[in-house]
Order: structure tokens, then sequence, then C-alpha cells
């Protein structure tokens, strides 16, 4: 008897999951390129040059992070922040303090500091309740220098231009061969990232998620609606913050310093291009636009056709820009366009059945016509 | 100290009014949130430096003024006409366009001339004693060139016909092209216009300050202008001055006043400029910010 409801489980998870990710060319896609980063560390050979491609995917999956917070804020809940790098460096700041003064372990420190960002994110959404659109997007841009002429001005508690470096003991992993501590980094980022993105995929998806979208189309049509706009406002900047934040802090553990550069512009910038680049309103749109421009700046155009750094920001800038203005739908978007046209048009009642019941099923119903 | 403040505060001003003028013909008038506003400012530097004396040109210091005021004139108008104006009416793709754009001017900028800084030749040498205040002459001129240019150009959008069809395109832009404005021109020309008053801007303030410019000087000048414009209210020339006219002050102070006001006098004035628009969303002379469609 036992055995019969263990098969009937399994059989439903399976069903679960055809119906979910196996029927859509998109997910199965998703699900195949998860495997291969899986597996990326397995396949390449322990090398100098492999380790930094290692580090590049920590960096690109860090930058996954940022980039889908950003989506999520501005993406679908449509207030355009264009100064997101403050909470990511308040994140980087509060967690290299917090492992400096009191010596807590990443595991603590980086979801205290994740709290304290989500904390402040609430002030700093706050104009966003009195401006909105292009203007906010200006008013924005001040919170990121406001917290850069701060960090300069303090040099005794955050060190200034110097930056705020933590000791040794500040990784993740505590692994002497290099490489192995790259392939442990890289794991647990991209451990974070596949976390991190179901979580805001989920919040983008939930009724909160719609809410979210109907602020993005039509303001005053979801106040007349009775939605507290200014709740959900806050709350999107919160959430936003959260993941933000989160991505400050891991990079603190893995630099081993914090810098006045994790409020810069050009980060804030980055985010807009990498997440514009993948295709806006999508979350996956970002991680892909994040791991394109890293891998292409980091690795590609400096390792393997060794282009001078000069050059780089060119070279993925002028396509960005003709992409807007062509086609601003983004590139993850066209490629799950693509899959969805491609995959035959099937009906609903037949998604997620067990393959062959299909086509006995088929064969039953060409039997009785 | 009050002196100092007084004769310096004067000269931070009247170049952040000339600075933010620019911003505030395409933010408030054109409607174009233009990220590469900071880029003509920088331009305008490099090629006052590559006219000039020390550059390719060899040219005179106001002849290489005006040549380079005119070539970003023209770089804006292309700028306008190939990126920009296929993405009006959507905010963020604007936004992500002209920071593009932005990131192009800095990085031709740096291919160009090097990652390293020029030297900008001042515009007058010496200096004179107000107050016992040392101000160079540059900065007069500075201040003289910015507030005659800043009067002319309120004359200009008060007075001339052009100045009047481009307040009619701020007020509403299809009612203007039902008008008979060709709304199209006068945008690339307010995106051209601006680019020439930022040029000017960015050559008085590195000339008169650091003497220095480098391929990222693009982002100072862009969040001072955008303070300026929204802590003024938005499309009001009036209201640009009086914004200038707050930051400048308020930053001259702090760096007198304050332990580490280098630092902190960005930080200061743009939270002024935070505070005031949390009282008043429109600004201080805003008359039509929309916060509804």
């Amino acid at each position: 008897m036992r055995t019969k409801t263990v098969t009937t489980y399994l059989s439903k998870a399976y069903r679960r999951f055809a119906l979910h990710i196996l029927d859509i060319p998109s997910r199965l896609l998703a699900l195949l390129l998860i495997v291969l980063f899986l597996t990326i560390p397995g396949i390449l050979p322990s090398s100098k040059i492999m380790s930094y491609l290692l580090s590049v995917l920590i960096t690109a999956s860090v930058m996954a992070i940022f980039a889908s917070s950003w989506d999520l804020l501005v993406g679908r809940c449509g207030q355009i922040s264009l100064g997101h790098a403050i909470f990511y460096g308040l994140g980087a700041y509060t967690t290299a303090l917090l492992f400096k003064h009191y010596g807590l372990p990443p595991w603590v420190g980086i979801p205290i500091s994740v709290l304290i960002a989500a904390a402040i994110s609430l002030p700093i959404g706050f104009p966003a309740l009195r401006v909105k659109g292009p203007y906010l997007a200006l008013v924005s841009l001040a919170f990121p220098l406001i917290a850069t002429s701060i960090v300069f001005a303090t040099k005794g508690i955050t060190g200034g231009e110097n930056g705020l470096p933590i000791s040794v003991a500040g990784r993740f992993f505590q692994l002497t061969n290099i490489h192995n501590l790259r392939i442990a980094e890289y794991y647990l980022t991209f451990f974070l990232l596949l976390v991190s993105a179901i979580i805001i995929h989920k919040i983008a998806n939930s009724d909160t998620g719609v809410v979210f979208v109907s602020i993005l189309d039509d303001e005053m049509a979801s106040k007349a609606c009775g939605i507290n706009v200014t709740r959900y406002k806050l709350m999107a900047f919160a959430i936003s913050a959260v993941f933000a934040s989160l991505a400050g802090g891991v990079n603190v553990h893995l630099l081993l310093s914090a810098s006045h550069s994790d409020f810069s512009l050009t980060l804030s910038f980055f985010a807009v291009i990498m997440t514009v680049l993948g295709g806006m309103g999508t979350i996956y749109g970002a991680i892909v636009g994040a791991y394109i421009i890293y891998f292409l700046d980091m690795y590609f155009l400096r390792m393997v056709v060794e282009i001078p750094d000069v050059w780089h920001i060119l070279i993925f800038i002028v396509p960005v820009i003709i992409l807007v203005i062509k086609w601003p739908r983004g590139v993850a978007r066209f490629v799950t366009d693509k899959l969805e046209d491609l995959s035959e048009e099937r009906p609903l009642e037949e998604r997620g059945k067990w393959i062959w019941k299909k086509y006995r099923r088929k064969k039953k119903s060409a039997n009785e016509d | 100290m009050f002196e100092q403040l007084l004769i310096l505060g004067a000269v931070a001003s009247a170049v952040y009014a000339l600075l933010s003028l620019g911003f505030t013909l395409s933010f408030g008038i054109a409607r174009i949130v233009n990220m590469a506003h900071g880029s003509f400012f920088m331009l305008g530097a490099y090629l006052y430096y590559a006219y000039g004396p020390r550059g390719f040109g060899k040219l005179d210091v106001f002849s290489s003024l005006i040549l380079a005021a005119i070539t970003v004139a023209i770089t804006g108008a292309i700028f306008y006409r190939s990126a920009i104006h296929s993405v009006m009416g959507d905010d963020i793709a604007l936004i992500v366009v002209t920071i593009g754009g932005a990131l192009v001017f800095q990085q031709a900028m740096t291919i160009i001339f090097g990652v390293g800084h020029v030297t900008i030749n001042p515009l007058w040498e010496g200096a004179i004693h107000i107050f016992n205040v040392a101000v160079t002459y540059s900065k007069i001129f500075a201040l003289i060139i910015s507030l005659s240019l800043f009067a002319c150009v309120s004359i200009f959008v008060s007075k001339t016909k052009m100045g009047k069809a481009m307040r009619a395109l701020s007020q509403d832009r299809q009612a203007a092209m039902l008008m008979g404005i060709n709304t199209e021109t006068l945008a690339m020309l307010t995106v051209a216009i601006a680019g020439a008053i930022a040029a000017v801007a960015g050559i008085l303030i590195t000339a008169s300050t650091s003497q220095m410019a480098d391929p990222f000087i693009w982002l100072y000048p862009l969040t001072i202008s955008f303070a300026v414009v929204i802590l003024g209210g938005l499309g009001s020339i009036k209201g640009t001055l009086v914004g200038a006219l707050t930051l400048g002050f308020t930053e001259t102070a702090v760096v007198l006043y304050f332990p580490e006001g280098g630092f902190l006098k960005t930080g200061v004035a743009l939270a002024v400029m935070v505070a005031v628009l949390l009282v008043r969303p429109k600004g201080l002379f805003g008359k039509r910010i929309e916060l509804e469609e």
C-alpha cells in the first residue's frame, strides 16, 4: 500500500513539474541553463584563467540580484529610481561595519544590514509619494550622492575614499586553495541568485505584483479602485531595497571591502542598462542582461579578444542604445517569444499530462471519431 | 568670512544658474530628461582645450570658446535627431538612451584624450582683491558672462516669437503642433541651444576653478543642474535663478563654515533640494509639474 501512495505522490509531483516547466519551452530553457551553470565548475579545469572566469560569474550573479531588484521596482511598479546604488551601498557599508566592529559572521551580518536597508528605504521612498516619472528619477539620483558625501566626510568611521577593508576572516569560506574558494563562492552566489530571483518572481506574479503593475499602468485608476497606493509604493521600495542590499552585503564579503564606488551613479546606471538589455518588467531579463554584460566586459573582451578596457563600454553601450530604440522589449523576451512561437499550440487541458497518456488519449479520440 | 561667502557664493550661483539654464530649456520646455546634458558640459571643456592654445587648433581663448559652443550645439542637434527623437514619450527609454549617450561621449573623450585630465586655459590671468577676498579675473569674467547670457536667454524665451513657440511647446505639445509650430525642429533647436549653454558653462567653470577637465566631469554638473531645476520649479527661468542662488550659497556656506565641508557640500545642497521638494513638490516657482497624467 505504501509504495502505491509513494508512486501516486511521485506521479503528481512529476505532473506538476511537467505542467509548470517541461511544457513551457522558455522555462525548460531556463532549467537547462540552471543545470549548465550548476555544472560549470565541474566542467572547467582548475587553472588561473578559470578561477578568473568563476570570479566573473560570481560578480555577474551578485549584479543580477541587484538588477532584478531594480526591475521589480521600476519595471513592475514604475517608480523610476536612478539612485538604486543607495541600497547596494547601504548593504555594503552596514555589513562591513558590523563585521569590523562586532565581528559578526556574514550569515548574521548580512541579514541585519538587509533589515536596516529595508528600514532606511522607507524615507528614501518617501519622495516617490510626492513626485513621479522623470522627476522621481532625478530626485532619486540625489540619495547616493548625499550618501557618498557623507562617506567622504566621515573618514574616521567609513574610511573615506580609501574604502572600508575587512580582514580575510570575512570570507564566506575559509579555504586556502583559491580555485576551491571560487567554486564555493560561485555556488553560494548562484544559489542566492536563484532564491532571490524565485522570490522576486513570485512577488511580481502575486496579488501584490498585480497591484504594482496597476500602479505602473495608471496610478489614478488604482487609487480609484481603493488601492492604498502609498503603502504599495513603499512596499515596492522596501522589497527592492532588501535584495539590492543583499547584493551589496554579499559583495563585501566577496571583495573584502566596501568602498564609495558602491554608491556610485555608474553602478545605478549599470542596473538600468543590464535590465533594459535583458528586457524590462521580466525579472529574468535583468539576470540575463547582467550575465551578458559582465561576461562580455570582464571575460570575453578582456581575456579572449583582448580589447583595451576603454573600448568596452562603447562596445556594449551602442548596441544597447540601438536595441532600446529599435526593439525595446529586450534580449530575453526576444528569445522567450521566439520559443513560445516555435512550440506547438497545445490546448490547456493537455498540458502536464504524461506523454504516453496524451498519445493514448489522442489515439482513443481518433478511434471514437 | 561673510564677505567671502557673499562673493564666492555669488560667483558659484551665477555659473550654476548658467549651467542649469540649458537643463531648464531641455527638461522644462522640450520635456526631454537629457541625462547627457552633463556631457555637453564636459564636451565643451574638452573642445575648448582642443581648439585652444594647448590643443590642436592653436586658436585664441575667445574664438575657441565660441567654436566649442557651436560644435557642441551641432553635436546636441545630431544627438537629438539620431537618438532622443525616436524614444520621445517613453520616460524610461529616454533615460536609458541619454545615459547611454553620456557614457558614449565619456568613452569617446577617454579614447581621444586619454584617461587623465587635460589642463584648461584660464580665460584671463590674474586676480583682484575685493573686501580682502582674492577673486581671479576668470571668476569675475565667468560671473559677467553667466549673468549676461542668462539675461539674453530669458529675454529670448519671453519676448521673441521662437521663445513664445517654445513656451507653447512646453504647455501643450499637441496644441502647439496644431497651431503650426514645427515641434520636432523646435525641440531639436532647444536641445542644441541647451547644449551650447552647457558648453559655455563648462568652459567658464573649468577655466575659473580647477582648470582641469577629465572624461568623468559630466556627472557633477548634471546633478547640480537637475537639483537647481527641480528646486526652482520646472520650466521657470526665474525659478532657475532662485534655485541656483539657493544651491550656490548653501554650498559656499557649507564649504566655509563646516569641517570637511568640501566633501559635504554636494550632500547638503542635495539634501536641501529633497527637503524643499517634500514641502513643495512643484519646486519653489513651479507652476505645473505633472503629478497626475
